[in-house]
């Protein structure tokens, strides 16, 4: 075995997964603050690289990524407040259908307001060429790592890393903390319960937007479109994986699956077609089947 | 009361004055109908969008010149989100709410769909074409009804595959990259064929799902084999880009090659300078080439309509020359009085001396396909596809 193949394998797969590990710890903050499955969080996705590529047609992509930032947040507050804060309370399939019915809003409302065509980033029309992050792709002793996979890993690992420590030892990751536990204390306590929920939409629908954006090429190659909901539904496997509440548990399950798949995609897709895609749904289906709490998940014992 | 013969002959020739014409003019403003089931939504929908907008400007057309004989073309359009499951309750929606005297013609989306429908439009006679372009729906001993407007998959390869003859000859490496999709696999069993024959040798094959979040496994691959050609096959420039940029970020310098899905001018907005020399087949004429006569018809009318006259895709150039040449089609039958399915039929598959205007090269068909590509190659400078072959016939390869 080609012990530089091996590292260069293992690099990319970790760069991949900080990608997913950054979308699916936004998605799992939500789901602690309010307990509801986001199944738009594809959307959040599209919506964010969209946002991302509309900021490139006027600056400089990693800025433009920066600027769709603060938009992204103020979209995930907008999706709290129009849509799941009514609903808070409510049956839980209620809310998980209410989330289904937002993804589709939000497939719909992103044919609209940027259109069907295909686009680059920074490119205003097809006869443009896209613009580009600062290449960092270098090789070192025969592993190569691509400048996406140097991006990934400088950005959206440690933003994701960030959030864990940051739901460890800030005040804010303290509050949302007590309202997960039990959002009747926290009022009782005197905490803003409906603002913390707001502002883990806001982080969600930002995570989910850096992630997006890689995913879309702002690294190189790609664009917006709708094959993002195709690369989005990675989310679940990973939040499953890693506990469904946990932020770090999301962090690690990304991180693995990303290994996994491009150990997979390696070795494995040319003997069994289509095997990448399904393992981490295989995976899924052993952690429900014998550890359904995931790797950090908490261990629940509900009495009925 | 009795009638007598006299009186009962008068009374009918009375009854045919009063409502012979009326019945004519009835029949008259009875439209034809062509229904489109289009990826509107979804991962496709920029193609079927586009395609639309081609459905409804050759309409436009179509309508603006007197219709067929005098009728209405009239559109009737489903979205298929690109799912198999979804086209399928449109089609049968359609065929069950239309009339067979006004709906003659369909027009469907993917290989997948398009497969599996063929039996049931077989059954109802209906005259099908879709933007699949499989191999096995143009079979007119299996499925009398389909047309594929183009050449099929394997027609494409065939052209490819000449190309690498001439390139490299004998000896030459390749590498193919294709979805884990009916699109993707269709003409591969033909490739490994036809590369054997001409003593090329496939050095690496990686499927890969339709959308990919990173190209470095398959690059990867491609160092360890160095090809000196790259087909890929069942993608719409969401991988392709992707693939190549990492490639050429990587020194590989092979010849990366695909086909009608990755002729369009987005491989180049996407992928930036590494898609130079990207080489395609594709078999309409380019909106920017305006030595072709259809595409002055489109501006014409685009023109005269008040329309957006910027660059429309190669979905959009498709989905026109379908339609114009189907309404040639529906006029000759409607000429010969049977605008009628079987009629239809009968039209399309006599439809060879019609001048579709540069936008084919001709409509000659070959197991009910029309077999003929060029073969183009991406240069970033100026933005386009270069035409490097004449017309190559993928019947004959």
């Amino acid at each position: 075995m080609d012990l530089a193949l091996v590292i260069q394998t293992a690099f990319n797969g970790l760069a991949n997964g900080a990608l997913y590990a950054v979308i699916a710890s936004g998605f799992v903050l939500v789901y602690r603050a309010t307990s509801v499955v986001n199944f738009a969080i594809a959307e959040f996705m599209l919506i964010g690289a969209y946002l991302t590529y509309t900021m490139s047609l006027f600056f400089p992509l990693l800025l433009a990524l920066l600027l769709a930032l603060p938009p992204a947040f103020i979209f995930g507050l907008l999706v709290e407040r129009g849509f799941v804060r009514p609903l808070l309370g409510r049956n839980v399939v209620a809310v998980v259908m209410a989330t289904i019915g937002l993804a589709a809003a939000l497939d719909g409302a992103t044919l609209l307001l940027w259109g069907p065509d295909q686009k680059a980033m920074g490119a205003a029309d097809v006869f443009q060429l896209p613009k580009e992050m600062p290449n960092l792709a270098f090789s070192l002793g025969g592993v190569f790592l691509s400048s996406k996979a140097v991006w990934s890993l400088v950005l959206a690992l440690p933003l994701a890393l960030l959030l864990v420590v940051a739901l460890k030892y800030s005040r804010y990751g303290v509050l949302l903390r007590a309202v997960s536990e039990s959002e009747t204390a926290a009022l009782a306590m005197g905490i803003n319960a409906p603002r913390v929920v707001a502002v883990a939409w806001g982080l969600s629908a930002v995570m989910a937007t850096i992630g997006g954006a890689f995913l879309a090429g702002a690294a190189g190659g790609g664009g917006p479109g709708h094959h993002l909901i195709l690369l989005g539904l990675i989310v679940f496997p990973v939040a499953i994986l890693g506990g469904f509440d946990s932020v770090p548990g999301a962090v690690v399950a990304g991180l693995f699956i990303g290994l996994i798949e491009a150990f997979s995609q390696l070795y494995l897709e040319s003997l069994l077609p289509g095997i990448t895609q399904a393992i981490p749904f295989l995976i899924v289906l052993l952690v429900l089947l014998f550890r359904p709490y995931g790797l950090f998940g908490q261990h629940r014992i509900e009495r009925v | 009361m009795k009638m007598n013969r006299r009186q009962v002959l008068k009374a009918g020739l009375a009854a045919s004055a009063v409502y012979s014409p009326w019945m004519i003019a009835r029949a008259q403003a009875r439209p034809v109908k062509f229904a489109a089931i289009l990826p509107l939504t979804g991962a496709f929908a920029f193609a079927g969008n586009a395609g639309l907008e081609g459905f409804r400007d050759a309409a436009d057309r179509i309508n603006d010149a007197g219709g067929i004989g005098g009728r209405r073309l009239e559109l009737v359009v489903e979205d298929s989100g690109y799912d198999v499951a979804r086209a399928t309750a449109a089609f049968n929606r359609i065929v069950q709410r239309e009339s067979p005297e006004e709906l003659v013609f369909v027009y469907g989306d993917s290989t997948g769909t398009s497969k599996a429908l063929a039996p049931e439009i077989t059954r109802l006679r209906l005259p099908y074409s879709a933007t699949s372009f499989s191999n096995e729906l143009a079979d007119p001993n299996t499925y009398p009804t389909i047309f594929v407007f183009g050449p099929t998959y394997n027609d494409m390869a065939g052209a490819l595959l000449q190309q690498i003859r001439l390139q490299r000859g004998r000896g030459a490496k390749i590498f193919l990259c294709y979805s884990n999709s009916e699109f993707g696999r269709d003409p591969i069993p033909f490739i490994k064929d036809r590369a054997g024959k001409l003593g090329f040798q496939i050095v690496g094959e990686e499927v890969t799902p339709l959308a990919i979040a990173d190209a470095t496994p398959i690059v990867t691959k491609l160092r360890q084999t160095q090809p000196d050609f790259v087909i890929m096959q069942g993608y719409v420039l969401t991988v392709e880009p992707l693939v190549v940029r990492a490639a050429r970020e990587q020194g590989i310098r092979a010849t990366f090659m695909g086909t009608y899905y990755s002729a369009e001018l987005a491989l180049m907005q996407r992928a930036g300078a590494a898609a130079d020399g990207f080489i395609v087949t594709y078999h309409n004429a380019y909106y920017y080439d305006t030595t072709v006569s259809a595409v002055e018809q489109i501006r014409a009318l685009r023109r005269a309509k008040g329309r957006d006259l910027s660059y429309r895709t190669t979905y959009y150039m498709g989905t026109w020359m379908v339609l114009d040449a189907v309404a040639e089609a529906m006029r000759r039958a409607h000429a010969a009085g049977r605008l009628t399915r079987p009629g239809l039929i009968e039209a399309l598959e006599n439809l060879g001396d019609y001048n579709a205007g540069g936008q084919a090269r001709n409509m000659r068909w070959v197991n009910h396909r029309l077999p003929f590509t060029k073969l183009w190659r991406a240069n970033v400078r100026d933005g386009r596809f270069d035409a490097i072959t004449d017309w190559v016939d993928g019947s004959k390869l």
